[in-house]
């Protein structure tokens, strides 16, 4: 009797608990934190066979943190990004395993816009292009990288041309011709993240594609309506404001990473974010 | 009250592919104070399923048993009994002074009693030599004579011994049947298990007899020997010359008168009769083919 | 409860003369004495790498010495035909499995005591040779150290239960390794479904995920590692949730112990 009674009371207990503990487990104040990995050369030692299996842990975990990261930016979070860590993470796993395409498709999608690191993903690539010897796709990153972001053309036309061998695709083939030119490379800079956005299922990777479109559709926005502007005054705007106020534009577009966009002396579109995670003055949220 | 009873106690295990098997059936019986109880079987009979009953072990389908008026579901029930199981076995990590230390904490024994009990337990069944070492060394007999001390050591009222004899040497089990003796002496009940007919005959006040889950008789050693004769085997010694002669039951009277009234001298008067295990065997016989 | 007291110091007995803890109390004391050294991998966060390595290596112990001496418990007493001479004494079954219960329970908390102050240790020299640019929170470390074992404790309940109900050492092992897998990522699997994702899996399969949820425990509760490695401010709600349900949980599954081990016949 005493028995029973101890336990309806426990369970009863337990079922009121549980009520205002899963509202408190949903709001708990998680620190996302990524950690330190261990070297590589450690790591291979200790996994043995199992060190594939390892490589792919740590791409997972690197692409749950920064997944975390981009959710917290849309919630207007802020949140010093463990980039360093990221990168050695990410780093470590080619060394485990160089032919993982996750390693080298997530490097490129988080340390290329938001952190520019452009030199260290190149290198990268061309560390995986060594070992993935049939694989396009790292050629045309690298490619890509070299003349959106560093305008290196003629870097990036060998790139393409090697993507386009290996890939026998049209698209490749024209990429490669058009990249010898810096115009309309916002254009390309759109097909690309529809290139990458096409190879993964990741919502949270989606996520974070859905807001580089954004700014990219914004800036591009904003251009067309800076070279209109310069087509019939015949003088650069000095503020984006003047366009809006000629009427190219109906109003300035929001920057998804919380910046403000201005113009800066050569009259090219940028914001105060610098498209990045953590570096705009945000408001805070208590969330 | 009695030291034990058991009322129409039944226990129906369900066995491999659902087949029920009647372990128990309708058993009932009582173990008086201060008697000494043979519990008779074959092997597979119901003899450890009846006193795993009775030490609360196994719950029955139907019926009850209590000890001293408990019943046999409350713990409370097992603080007057010493219970020995079927080929016993102990934690191995302790030594047999141990074990007796941890028995009597959970009769709530002081610590000089345990002392002062463990030591007489373990020299009347010639394990001192053996009671620092752990029990992973000791031989089964000497685990058999521990399983018996354990149950020695609060001095119980009643002893519940589950084949005590098994695993023993012939020393061992003379040993054994001193000490219920002695207990017996001393105003103890015993209820215990065997399949060995001799034991009873030495030892037991009554027996119960059980086959196939069921009891098939009930009665005292003295009956059941009494019963059992069959005629006299009478030695007689005519003018130094002597002769045997086997008389009938129903004859001995008639044959005494003759032999008065003869110059002839008794000599030695025996009778002949069925032992234990011819009546053991006699009753599972008949069990088998009233089965049939 | 005095034969409650009997069962503790028999199993704390039991325990100690084990060879296996004498295995383990060696396997401890080499990865203790590794730490020092795999930290030192790390050039940038020696200190944050050395609590992160004692605080994996405290829980990855506790958990095989809970799941071993857990799995093993009940069941093996059974077997080993130990029951049928104890349980003949005046003694109840609620007695032994909740003596045996506390006794592991126990031994769990102090080799949590003693892996904690040798990770002071540790972590100290560590500190000592590496300065970190944020000082070591003592209390948090206390506090994760604390919230492992009161985990762990937990799951000896459960690996309990399921020894009770065996009869040989593999449904309790491995149901007690499943449970402590499923109650790690229970929290995540629920945000998950909880989430915008839920939307996308049918209502049926998400309220089997939710009624699981519930059912299972939620180890994520106890999870406070982070916090003590990289010394971020603690707040008591979490510790007080983990707490309360640490004392529910645990009942429960003690209340079930005794009970399926009282249904049991010991043939």
């Amino acid at each position: 009797m005493i028995k029973k009674g101890l336990f309806l009371l426990l369970l009863c207990s337990y079922i009121s608990l549980m009520i205002p503990l899963t509202a408190f487990m949903k709001e708990r104040p998680v620190a996302v934190k990524l950690g330190y990995f261990p070297e590589a050369h450690a790591l291979k030692t200790v996994a043995g066979d199992h060190r594939y299996l390892v490589a792919q842990y740590a791409v997972v975990k690197v692409l749950f943190y920064f997944g975390t990261i981009v959710e917290k930016a849309k919630n207007m979070i802020v949140v010093k990004p463990e980039y360093q860590n990221m990168f050695k993470t990410l780093q470590t796993a080619s060394k485990l395993d160089p032919w993982n395409a996750d390693v080298y498709y997530f490097t490129q999608a988080a340390f290329t816009w938001e952190l520019n690191k452009i030199q260290d993903v190149n290198e990268m690539l061309d560390y995986g292009m060594k070992h993935r010897t049939w694989d396009y796709q790292l050629p045309y990153f690298a490619g890509f990288n070299a003349a959106y972001f560093l305008k290196d053309y003629g870097t990036a036309a060998a790139y393409m041309k090697k993507a386009a061998e290996l890939s026998k695709d049209q698209l490749m083939t024209s990429l490669a011709s058009r990249y010898l030119y810096e115009s309309g490379q916002n254009e390309i800079a759109l097909q690309f993240i529809e290139f990458m956005q096409q190879r993964t299922m990741d919502r949270k990777l989606i996520n974070l594609y859905e807001f580089r479109k954004k700014a990219l559709i914004a800036v591009i926005s904003i251009q067309k309506g800076v070279n209109a502007y310069v087509r019939s005054r015949g003088t650069p705007p000095s503020r984006i404001e003047d366009i809006v106020a000629a009427g190219f534009i109906d109003r300035i577009p929001e920057d998804p990473y919380g910046g403000t966009f201005y113009l800066d002396e050569k009259g090219t579109v940028r914001s105060t974010s610098k498209f990045a995670f953590g570096t705009a003055p945000i408001r805070w949220s208590t969330e | 009250m009695h030291a034990l009873e058991i009322v129409t106690l039944s226990k129906r295990y369900l066995g491999k592919r659902l087949k029920r098997v009647d372990a128990l059936q309708d058993l009932s019986l009582e173990v008086r104070t201060g008697e000494v109880f043979g519990f008779l079987g074959p092997n597979g009979a119901g003899k450890s399923t009846t006193i795993k009953t009775v030490m609360g072990q196994i719950k029955p389908t139907a019926g009850h048993a209590s000890i001293f008026g408990r019943p046999a579901t409350e713990s409370s029930s097992r603080l007057r009994v010493g219970y020995l199981p079927e080929n016993p076995s102990f934690y191995e990590f302790l030594t047999g002074r141990e074990y007796l230390h941890f028995v009597g904490k959970t009769f709530s024994l002081n610590n000089s009693m345990i002392t002062e009990q463990s030591e007489h337990v373990l020299e009347l069944l010639e394990l001192t030599h053996a009671a620092d070492r752990p029990i992973k060394g000791y031989s089964k007999g000497m685990v058999q004579r521990l399983g018996l001390a354990q149950a020695m050591l609060h001095d119980p009222d009643l002893y519940v011994l589950d084949e005590p004899m098994s695993g023993l040497d012939p020393l061992g089990r003379a040993l054994v049947k001193e000490i219920i003796k002695n207990l017996k002496k001393q105003g103890k009940t015993i209820f215990f298990s065997t399949h060995i007919t001799a034991d009873i005959e030495v030892v037991c006040d009554r027996v119960g007899i059980i086959a196939k889950g069921r009891l098939m008789a009930v009665d005292t050693v003295e009956n059941i020997l009494q019963s059992g004769v069959e005629g006299y085997q009478i030695q007689v010694s005519r003018h130094g010359h002597v002769e045997e002669l086997l008389v009938a039951k129903d004859r001995l009277k008639e044959f005494m008168a003759e032999l008065v009234t003869s110059d002839a001298v008794v000599e030695r008067i025996e009778p002949k009769r069925k032992d234990m295990e011819a009546f053991f065997l006699d009753i599972v016989s008949k069990e088998k083919h009233s089965a049939q | 409860m005095g034969n409650f007291h009997c069962f503790y110091s028999l199993t704390v007995k039991a325990l100690i003369r084990d060879r296996l803890v004498h295995i383990f109390s060696l396997v401890v004391a080499t990865v203790f004495l590794l730490i020092p050294v795999f930290s030192m991998f790390s050039m940038r966060q020696v200190q944050e790498l050395s609590i992160t390595l004692c605080l994996s290596a405290i829980s990855f112990i506790l958990l095989i010495f809970t799941i071993l001496s857990g799995a093993s418990s009940v069941w093996r007493d059974v077997e080993k035909r130990y029951t049928a001479s104890i349980l003949g004494l005046p003694v109840s079954r609620a007695e032994f499995v909740l003596g045996k219960f506390s006794a592991i329970a126990v031994l769990i908390v102090a080799s949590a005591i003693i892996m904690g102050f040798v990770s002071c240790l540790v972590i100290t020299l560590i500190t000592l040779r590496y300065p970190a640019d944020i000082p070591v929170n003592w209390l948090n470390l206390f506090v994760a150290v604390s919230a492992d074992a009161l985990k762990y404790v937990m799951l000896l309940s459960i690996a309990l239960l399921f020894s009770t109900m065996s009869t040989s050492f593999f449904l309790p092992f491995f149901a007690s390794i499943s449970v402590y897998f499923a109650g790690n990522a229970s929290q995540e699997v629920f945000d998950y479904v909880a989430g915008e994702y839920g939307t996308t899996i049918p209502f049926l399969s998400r309220m089997i995920i939710k009624c699981v949820y519930y059912v299972i425990p939620n180890f994520a509760v106890f999870n406070m590692k982070v916090q003590a490695i990289y010394a971020l401010p603690l707040t008591p709600a979490p510790i007080f949730y983990a707490i309360l349900y640490f004392i529910c949980y645990t009942g429960i599954m003690l209340c079930l112990s005794v009970w399926s081990f009282n249904r049991r016949e010991l043939v």
